[in-house]
């Protein structure tokens, strides 16, 4: 595996990790900072759990935390993270810089990120949901963590500065984790984490992200989905469908329940057929039609079928030329493949 | 014009590759030595270029991207047909779909 690679596993790892490494990458964190090593470091099995901890709640083998003293992420995480980028900016100049980012952690950060995202919002959710003050307090809670497998986007852009060897060290084993002067707080990684190809929380049939405490996210594509609305998934009818006011979970169920069921279900006629495809229209009340195309794919399965598959194009489409056409971004004159696999 | 499940590789009329392209500086190859077009984030499997060229992004993460084969290439997948290329500049759009409000990506 090579360096990239092996950040992209980092982040997407699962699983209890080594425990024995972590605390060893905390403590040299905190070395590497100049500061005392920890008194203390405490296992959580999830950020929601580290957040409740930190607020009070008892851990799980149920003595309180004791006092941690101040957040020392400032002197643990972000100036040595700021001291290689600068070694490297000025190494590399402006551009070299840019290249170097694109050509390393670019592309991480852009899968990784709105998990972050997603994991600090359902932290939020679990403990704040209706107080503006409660949510500030847990909202500021979060920022004091360090990301762990999460920071593999920089870890994997800094791979040989050496005062980033605790921090990669943690994040090779751990989930986030709260660096503070007396005590350090460390999440597990999550046990479940389901993603499509390109990257996005997904899953029909439970979490799409579940950490060993019951701390869950679920997420069709990307798209946030409340965890009783999957389990509706799998008997849905047409008219369940058609009676959802919420476009984006009926989109959701449509997908889940497949178009070519719902079309034969509600008895839907083709608007266009070409060699590129077929066209569909689904009305939809209250809500702009659905049009897709339906295409199949050139290469056949392994078995020597072949997957037919649907994209959805603007509601303005009118031959299936077109909406194929549409999906590269081309006019149905320009789409003209010589050959396709 | 070629397509791989969702990649389109339209060529690109010498006349037609933007100036700051020639000089920018290519996107760099994978451990095997390939220009990766797309990259399928969980199973790992690549559109790629075998061969020499060079691969540059022109503008956000999500392309696309102009690709120049001065001696042609072969684009291959794990789960595609290979597609030979002939020489010369090409523009790399990946597959889209509608979404009211916005526009995603499809991955294959």
């Amino acid at each position: 595996m090579n360096e990239q690679a092996s950040w992209r596993a980092v982040a997407a790892a699962t699983g209890a990790g080594d425990r024995a490494r972590t605390e060893a990458g905390v403590r040299l964190a905190y070395r590497g900072a100049g500061l005392p090593e920890p008194e203390r470091i405490v296992w959580v099995r999830s950020p929601l759990a580290a957040v409740r901890l930190l607020s009070g709640a008892a851990a799980d083998d149920g003595e309180a935390l004791p006092a941690t003293g101040a957040s020392v992420r400032d002197a643990v995480r972000n100036r040595p993270v700021a001291a290689a980028r600068a070694r490297l900016h000025h190494r590399l100049g402006p551009t070299g810089w840019s290249d170097h980012w694109r050509a390393t952690g670019a592309d991480l950060w852009e899968t990784t990120q709105p998990l972050v995202d997603r994991v600090r919002t359902g932290v939020v959710e679990a403990l704040a949901p209706a107080d503006r003050k409660e949510e500030t307090r847990v909202r500021l809670l979060l920022l004091d963590a360090v990301l762990g497998q999460h920071d593999a986007a920089w870890l994997s852009a800094f791979d040989t500065a050496p005062e980033l060897d605790g921090l990669a060290e943690v994040a090779r084993a751990a989930g986030w984790w709260w660096p503070y002067e007396r005590v350090a707080v460390v999440a597990e990684r999550p046990v479940e984490l389901h993603r499509d190809e390109a990257g996005r929380l997904d899953r029909g049939d439970g979490p799409a992200l579940a950490f060993s405490d019951g701390f869950a996210l679920h997420a069709w594509r990307g798209l946030p989905v409340p965890g009783e609305f999957l389990d509706r998934l799998a008997s849905l009818t047409p008219e369940q469908i058609r009676a959802e006011e919420n476009a984006e979970l009926r989109r959701v169920m449509l997908e889940y329940h497949g178009y070519d069921r719902y079309l034969e279900e509600s008895g839907a006629q083709p608007v266009h057929r070409d060699e590129t495809g077929v066209l569909w229209r689904i009305a939809l009340p209250g809500d702009e039609d659905v049009v897709m195309v339906e295409v199949v794919n050139s290469t056949p399965e392994p078995d020597g079928t072949s997957r037919t598959y649907w994209l959805r194009v603007p509601p303005t489409t009118t031959t299936a030329r077109e909406g194929v056409a549409w999906t590269f971004g081309l006019s149905a004159e320009a789409y003209e493949p010589l050959r396709q696999t | 014009m070629y397509r791989q499940g969702d990649v389109l590789i339209a060529p690109l009329a010498e006349s037609a590759v933007p100036r700051g392209a020639l000089d920018a500086t290519s996107e760099p190859r994978d451990r095997r030595g390939r220009l990766v077009l797309a990259l399928g984030e969980v199973t790992g499997h690549a559109h790629a270029v075998v061969g020499p060229g060079r691969l540059i992004r022109e503008d956000d993460a999500f392309g696309p991207m102009l690709l120049h084969v001065p001696e042609g290439a072969r684009v291959v997948h794990e789960e595609h047909a290979a597609i030979s290329l002939p020489k010369g500049w090409y523009r790399v759009v990946r597959q889209r779909e509608y979404v009211p409000g916005s526009v995603r990506i499809v991955a294959d």
